[in-house]
């Protein structure tokens, strides 16, 4: 089946217009047009000191590990677990001390406050604080933390956490001394506390033994978080059988010391089960920022890489091939030597002796890059282009080899590099992606390769984290098929017979 | 003579590329001293071990014993030329590299607990090369023949969609393909492994082993084929299309020859030699690629090694690697060259002549 052969379509506006005709050039511009849409929104929309926060894990504390998207909810048909956070009452600000008997404010939170100061068996100072949520999820929490704020004078105050149920079977969490000061704050962590002695779990299991006569055999592992929310009964140790208890939940605090003043402050976390647009990974951190940060780096590296190199090489081989002799040969053998190079391996060897960052592996990139495959191209098109009668003409009436080079020659290339730009692009976003899925990425920022690296070190496709996985994976994917099909409605126009018409 | 004569111009272009590869690794790697840091640690550690399994070295009074040691460690420096200058040093590297003599590993050891990196490279390399090399072919096969069936219905809604799938799949890497397969095929659907090269504890019967290596090699070699099919469907296709509007094709048509014939005689024929130069880079794009994609499958190839090696910071095997990389994409290449030479009419008259 022999095509008809149009007409080569040759400047570079004429090229554009040609290219917004295909389908795929369309689609490949809008995509593209969605992705510096979100470059240019993130800064405003998600405002994020990326480069301090993202490796930090005292700013991610309050979010819950390894959760779902919110939105998978529609999917499990059931209502999952948000993350609830008690919030403190003097949330940045210091805690007032007290010993006059009277409710105190609570400015930050929703804790109600109670100071009593009882003289009765001695002088005797009594903080309570008081909180109720609800809890109406058909999932257990993930986890439970609880931090108290105590300020105290020398004698040492006595600190009980009580945990006050729907159906009433309360039970005393904590009874300890705090031996923090503000503003340093006492953690609880009641789903992680490993104390050998007396730990929350073991009181649990007799609290839930003593009254529901709950079954603790072949139970190896005891979750606070599920216990505490379970409906009372057999199987309320079992994690696996428990069910959840909805309702309304409180948790008591009170702090109490003698003949002093006396100040405290608490926040708790009911850790849920989803989080977010596209939920966290294994160490807290809301991955929808990651995401939507992941974008410029990875535009900007493959933009850069793509732009530099195939400028470079398209000069470069037409010079070479313009002027001939032995330029050309020179360029030639250099470009077919850089091309065998192992690329990958020495950028890697780079990264592990020297330094892991990415703009000194893009420079290494340019440094072997300067020659290759797009300056063969140029090499045979400027060897088309020479033949032509303008250049004839152009030769005739006077005008220098350097004229004729830049005037005529290179803006001949202009399109053909614009193709091959949108071609490598992907190469190089996806050589970034493969440095920082091996950890040899930049370390402060996050890239899509660096989640999905993270991602299969913390073993998500085994723990069916999809989340973590499908979403860098998509974005990467997203951004190289908008280059891609750019690079191949170009390629459509500038050569004619492979045109749809 | 003139095939002969093409061959080696190719290999001696190759061998001075690969020389050159090897000098750039062995630069870069030494650029702050850190080649000849490790050596000298090596041979001090030696020195002290051979003293203290010498019966008269190790009874020794310290001093002298010190002495000694450090003694044979100053013959051997002199021996290595580790104190000459860096331009001798590294043509010295260099031609250890070319020998595979590439010293001994800091961490990773080979299966019997050696520390040599040349015995735990070589233990590697054949893993590699069967799922590479295997799965390079069908993705060759299967995409040259979608290639010619767009071409032969090109501009079709088969061909239209086939060649924005072939775009799509090619930039995408294996390794991603592979991230979502083990998601996919090992947790949600588990019919695969999700990694590792046999099943613990390894068969032993051999048909059963090579059997359940198949089987743990589908996910990987799927990933691979995906990712490596469309850039040889696309190119078949529009290398077909640009032969099918040759002259000789029209005239091969007016004399009444059948499709299939034409296409197997006159347009495969001359498509095959510019479809394997140009997608001689994908090829080495795939192997340098390993590295991430036998680390997603836990296959214990090469590229897995350089993860290892990465993680443990174990820069000689890491050097040793960059080496071996070096070497396979020459030999590669060479292959590639040598197919051309095969299939091309040119280069066959040349062989004739």
């Amino acid at each position: 089946m022999a095509l008809p052969l149009p007409v080569p379509v040759t400047g570079l506006k004429s090229v554009l217009k040609e290219v917004v005709r295909t389908r795929t050039g369309v689609v490949g511009f809008s995509m593209l047009g969605v992705l510096l849409g979100l470059v240019l929104v993130v800064p405003f929309v998600a405002p994020f000191d990326v480069a301090g926060e993202w490796g930090d894990r005292q700013v991610w504390l309050d979010n819950p590990r390894d959760a779902a998207p919110e939105w998978s909810e529609w999917f499990a048909g059931k209502q999952l677990a948000r993350t609830q956070i008690l919030t403190p009452c003097n949330a940045p600000g210091p805690i007032p001390l007290s010993n006059a008997t009277g409710s105190e404010p609570c400015p930050g939170g929703g804790w109600k406050k109670l100071v009593r100061r009882t003289t009765i068996f001695g002088d005797y100072v009594f903080i309570t604080m008081e909180r109720k949520f609800q809890f109406t999820a058909d999932v257990f929490p993930s986890e439970l933390s609880l931090a108290v704020w105590a300020d105290f004078g020398s004698a040492a105050p006595l600190l009980t956490v009580e945990w006050k149920r729907p159906d009433n079977v309360n039970l005393t969490l904590l009874q300890v001394a705090p031996d923090q000061r503000v503003p340093t704050p006492n953690f609880y962590p009641l789903s992680t506390d490993t104390r050998p002695c007396c730990t929350i779990r073991e009181l649990i299991k007799n609290w839930a033994i003593t009254n529901f006569s709950a079954n603790a055999q072949n139970v190896t592992l005891i979750r606070p978080e599920v216990t505490l929310f379970a409906q009372g009964g057999r199987d309320m140790l079992d994690f696996r059988r428990a069910v959840v208890l909805k309702g309304e939940y409180t948790l008591k605090i009170e702090l109490a010391v003698g003949a002093v003043e006396l100040g405290v402050d608490a926040k708790a976390v009911v850790y849920g089960t989803v989080f977010g647009v596209a939920g966290t990974d294994s160490s807290r951190r809301d991955l929808l920022i990651g995401l939507l940060w992941g974008a410029p780096v990875a535009l900007a590296f493959g933009a850069v890489a793509a732009v530099v190199i195939v400028l470079l090489q398209t000069i470069l081989g037409a010079l070479a091939t313009w002027y001939g002799g032995w330029w050309d040969e020179v360029v030639q053998r250099a470009a077919d030597t850089l091309l065998i190079l192992p690329l990958l391996p020495i950028l890697l060897l780079i990264a592990i002796i020297y330094s892991p960052s990415i703009w000194l592996l893009l420079l290494v990139l340019i440094g072997f890059g300067f020659v290759g495959s797009t300056s063969k191209v140029a090499r045979s098109i400027v060897l088309q282009v020479k033949e032509e009668a303008y250049i004839e003409v152009a030769v005739s009436y006077g005008a220098s080899r350097a004229r004729i080079l830049f005037k005529h020659i290179l803006p001949r290339l202009l399109p053909y590099t614009f193709a091959l730009i949108a071609l490598s692009v992907p190469s190089f976003i996806f050589l970034e992606a493969s440095l920082s899925f091996l950890g040899l990425g930049d370390p402060l920022l996050p890239t899509w390769g660096s989640i999905l690296g993270q991602a299969y070190t913390g073993n998500a496709a085994f723990r069916g984290f999809w989340w973590w996985i499908t979403f860098p994976a998509a974005g990467i994917v997203f951004a190289t098929v908008a280059f891609a099909l750019l690079g191949y409605s170009f390629d459509k126009v500038l050569n004619p017979r492979l045109r749809e018409q | 003579m003139g095939f002969l004569r093409y061959l080696t111009k190719k290999g001696i272009f190759l061998i001075v590329t690969l020389v050159f590869a090897l000098y750039l690794t062995v630069v870069i790697a030494n650029f702050g001293g850190y080649v000849d840091e490790i050596l000298r640690a090596q041979a001090r550690f030696d020195a002290i071990r051979s003293c203290n399994q010498d019966l008269a070295c190790s009874q020794l009074d310290p001093a002298s014993k010190n002495a000694t040691i450090e003694g044979n460690y100053k013959s051997f420096v002199e021996a290595r030329g580790l104190n000459q200058d860096f331009v001798s040093k590294s043509f010295r590297f260099t031609w250890d590299l070319m020998n595979f003599r590439l010293g001994r590993a800091l961490e990773l050891r080979d299966v019997e607990g050696g520390d040599q990196v040349s015995s735990i490279i070589f233990e590697r390399l054949p893993r590699t090369i069967i799922l590479f090399t295997s799965s390079s072919l069908i993705a060759a096969g299967m995409g040259i023949w979608l290639g010619l069936r767009m071409a032969r219905r090109a501009l079709s809604a088969f061909d239209r969609g086939l060649t924005v799938v072939s775009i799509t799949t090619t930039v995408v890497p294996p390794w991603v393909f592979g991230i979502l397969f083990i998601l996919l095929f090992a947790f949600l659907f588990p019919i695969f492994p999700a990694g590792g090269m046999v099943s613990v504890p390894a068969k032993t019967d051999p048909l059963e082993y090579t059997l359940d290596m198949i089987y743990h090699m589908t996910l990987p070699a799927i990933a691979l084929i995906l990712s490596a099919f469309g850039s040889w469907s696309y190119t078949t296709r529009n290398l077909v299309l640009q032969i099918l509007d040759e002259d000789y094709i029209y005239a091969a048509r007016a004399r009444g020859l059948p499709e299939k014939t034409i296409l197997r005689r006159y347009v495969l024929r001359s498509a095959s030699p510019p479809t394997v130069t140009s997608l001689a880079l994908t090829v080495i794009a795939s192997w340098q690629g390993a590295i991430i994609t036998e680390t997603v499958f836990a296959w214990p190839g090469l590229g897995r090694l350089f993860f290892e090696a990465i993680g443990s910071l174990d820069a000689p095997v890491v050097i040793g690697l960059t080496a071996i990389y070096a070497y396979l994409l020459v030999l590669t290449v060479f292959i590639l060259d040598l197919v051309y030479g095969l299939l091309d009419p040119r280069v066959k008259a040349l062989r004739r002549g």
